[in-house]
């Protein structure tokens, strides 16, 4: 019977992490996000203004130089290095030598909860932090020590490639979290995360440190995050700047794989959203096409959605404005609020309930219940509204910047026009992901 | 109105009861041995399975001293009341049945399932016994009852034992507003969400839908799994095991505000979602 019990309790948890989800938006909060976003959408249109604003890279007004003394010191960076390696090496021991038990392994809570979710919060208050808690970052630098190579020898990147790595790597890692039979299962962890180290290894090889940047789909998701943080840092001069994350935004490298990555991350928040929903499970459960490939081509489905009303909107508006070279490209950066927008209206509750339980479990706590969520109902309700609006705002303004300095004067209206539809779609579909 | 004015009871015929005690006493202590559920569980949630077709005899009572009668949940008699008033005098009072049907003709036999008569209650006393659909509630009842404005409605076979699924008495209840006195919401003590769910073949039925409750009420679910299975509710961490064909009951209390997932380990399969509000 014992036996029994324990091999019962080892299959457990079908949705990864956490167990318990936001209630259903209720249709009142929606309505009023939803006329708040096209109020300030048409709002935007006739009163922002007609020259672009945004600097940039060059903007910010630079921190104390003592500050940035300390946090550029080699010490602060090695310590803030070990840190992270540290964190992985535990979580990788977890995993290893830990129980099978979810609810006893703190591994995949440090996984999906405190680094990704967690690095929200972190890359908009301290800037693009995975790129120096990396651990493959670290493990490189300390192999290249140790082979005495230079850890930024390699060849130079083809253009082509771009973000697309990180693409690829950020569907792998929504897939496992959202659509793999057993997400929290060690087995499954290990798996990807060994699988994922090798690719990364194996780029930085023949690439150079530099491929982590582009290719590290933690590195990436942290940075294009760490764009809205009021912390950046000045590439003419190396200094610390505080700036407005307009300017942040506005210096997002326009890359190839961009969309694609901005598309990953709406998508498959979008897919979480909606799997949700009693019909989705449903239509999972029988299925005649088998749970996991059902709810893969729901996932590739989402993305694909979002990217194929992207392309539409930027098809239209090189059709309303005439000559620009990538329209596709030259507005993905607006997209980034809409999408920070959606994962905290997904994952405030979460990050507030499952995190602190996750570092319990660490701290040796055997199975203890998750704390009570600082906000009630209707608290939850009003940030989620308030996030999702929030950042259609952010993204309707950086959109319009970007629009009055690539259009003609008199086609800057006109040419905004599709991606302000677009903004409204996504914004709309994600409140009615909420009521779902 | 009331055959037997003075008697809780009518025992059917002596030796058929008998029996059906005995069997009753054999099923409970077998059941007692096997098939316990593993964690978390309410005192008085059981997983016996029901004998027959006409029920098991639980040692509850009613609150008037009538035995209560368990039965499955599934095709159990269902009753729901309303009350309109009178233009003349009181109140006139519907029940509608479900897998019910009024047997005034043999009143005081043995127990047949779906068959029986309803007695109505104000604030728990006795009012009257009813044998059909409709009945007229003269204001002189109420005022000889001592009076109130909770008028419940039970159902009860012929003899006299009370139907009851999941441990508690089938029953509904309507408050009589108005002239009488200011409505006085009593503390049900039904549950206030049941979700009655089968699973045969991988396939949950009915389909997983939600299941919306008030935080701080209770939550009863009844269900049913073609293999052996466990249940498990998420967040409240309630789990009991599902043996193949049995009707396992799970209650507790939302006292948490979320929505939280019921589901099968084995089949992991979705059963329904809790919406606490």
């Amino acid at each position: 019977m014992t036996a029994l019990d324990d091999s019962g309790a080892v299959s457990v948890l079908a949705h990864g992490i956490g167990a318990q989800h936001d209630l259903p938006l209720s249709p009142f909060y929606a309505f009023a996000g939803a006329f708040a976003a096209l109020f300030v959408s048409f709002l935007a249109l006739g009163l922002l203004w007609s020259a672009s604003r945004f600097r940039g890279d060059r903007a910010g007004r630079p921190l104390p130089v003592a500050v940035q003394r300390a946090a550029d010191a080699r010490s602060t960076r090695i310590a803030v290095r070990a840190l992270g390696l540290a964190a992985a090496l535990l979580v990788v021991l977890y995993l290893v030598l830990g129980p099978a038990d979810p609810d006893r392994n703190p591994a995949p809570g440090a996984v999906y909860v405190l680094l990704w979710v967690g690095l929200v919060p972190a890359s908009l208050l301290f800037g693009p932090v995975w790129q120096l808690l990396n651990p493959l970052r670290t493990l490189h630098l300390l192999g290249c020590r140790v082979l005495r190579r230079d850890p930024a020898a390699g060849r130079p990147l083809p253009p082509r490639v771009g973000m697309w790595p990180a693409a690829a790597g950020l569907l792998a890692f929504t897939w496992l979290e959202l659509v793999a039979p057993d997400p929290a299962s060690p087995t499954a962890l290990l798996l990807f995360l060994g699988l994922f180290s090798a690719a990364q290894f194996t780029g930085a090889a023949l690439y150079g440190a530099r491929w982590f940047g582009r290719a590290d789909a933690f590195e990436v998701y942290s940075g294009l995050l760490a764009r809205l943080s009021p912390l950046g840092r000045r590439p003419a001069d190396r200094r610390l700047v505080l700036r407005s994350p307009f300017n942040g935004l506005d210096a997002t490298p326009q890359l190839p794989g961009l969309v694609a990555t901005v598309c990953v991350m709406l998508g498959s928040t979008a897919y979480d959203g909606f799997s949700d929903a009693p019909s989705w499970i449903t239509t999972v459960q029988t299925s005649a096409l088998g749970r996991t490939t059902t709810a893969t081509l729901g996932l590739l489905g989402a993305v694909a959605l979002v990217a194929a009303l992207y392309a539409l909107c930027a098809g239209a508006t090189r059709l309303l404005s005439g000559q620009l070279a990538h329209p596709l490209t030259a507005f993905a950066h607006s997209l980034v609020p809409i999408a920070l927008g959606y994962l905290v209206a997904h994952y405030f509750t979460l990050f507030v309930t499952e995190g602190p339980r996750t570092v319990m479990v660490a701290l040796g706590a055997d199975n203890p219940a998750p704390p009570e969520p600082p906000l009630g109902p209707g608290g939850v309700a009003t940030l989620q509204v308030l996030a999702i609006v929030l950042g259609h705002v952010l993204g309707v303004v950086a959109a319009h910047d970007r629009s009055v300095r690539l259009f003609p004067p008199g086609r800057a209206v006109a040419g905004q026009l599709p991606l302000l539809v677009l903004m409204v779609a996504y914004t709309i579909g994600g409140l009615a992901l909420l009521i779902a | 109105m009331n055959r037997h004015p003075n008697r809780a009871w009518t025992p059917p015929r002596g030796r058929g009861y008998a029996a059906v005690l005995l069997a009753a006493a054999l099923l409970l202590g077998a059941s007692a041995c096997g098939g316990r559920a593993t964690t978390h569980h309410k005192p008085g949630t059981s997983h016996e399975q029901a004998t027959g077709s006409n029920g098991r005899l639980l040692s509850a009572d009613d609150g008037s001293g009538n035995r209560l009668r368990q039965v499955d949940a599934q095709g159990a008699p269902e009753v729901a009341v309303t009350a309109r008033p009178d233009s003349e005098d009181g109140w006139n009072v519907h029940l509608s049945v479900r897998n019910f049907r009024f047997t005034p003709d043999s009143v005081g036999g043995a127990a047949l399932l779906g068959r029986g008569h309803a007695r109505l209650f104000l604030d728990g006393h006795p009012l009257a016994r009813v044998y059909g659909t409709w009945f007229h509630l003269p204001k002189s009842l109420l005022r000889a009852a001592g009076g109130g404005t909770r008028l419940t409605a039970r159902l009860y076979a012929d003899d006299h034992t009370a139907w009851a699924v999941g441990s508690a008495p089938v029953q509904a209840a309507t408050t009589l507003g108005g002239a009488t006195s200011a409505p006085a919401p009593a503390p049900a003590s039904t549950p206030d969400a049941t979700a009655e769910i089968s699973i045969r073949d991988g396939k949950v039925d009915p389909a997983p839908g939600r299941t919306e409750v008030r935080k701080g009420r209770t939550v009863r679910l009844l269900v049913r799994s073609d293999r052996d299975d466990t249940l498990h509710v998420h967040g409240y961490d309630k789990e009991a095991r599902l043996p193949a064909g049995r009707t396992v009951t799970l209650t507790f209390t939302a006292d948490r505000t979320g929505l939280f997932e019921v589901e099968t380990h084995e089949t992991d399969l979705l059963l329904t979602q809790l919406v606490v509000r």
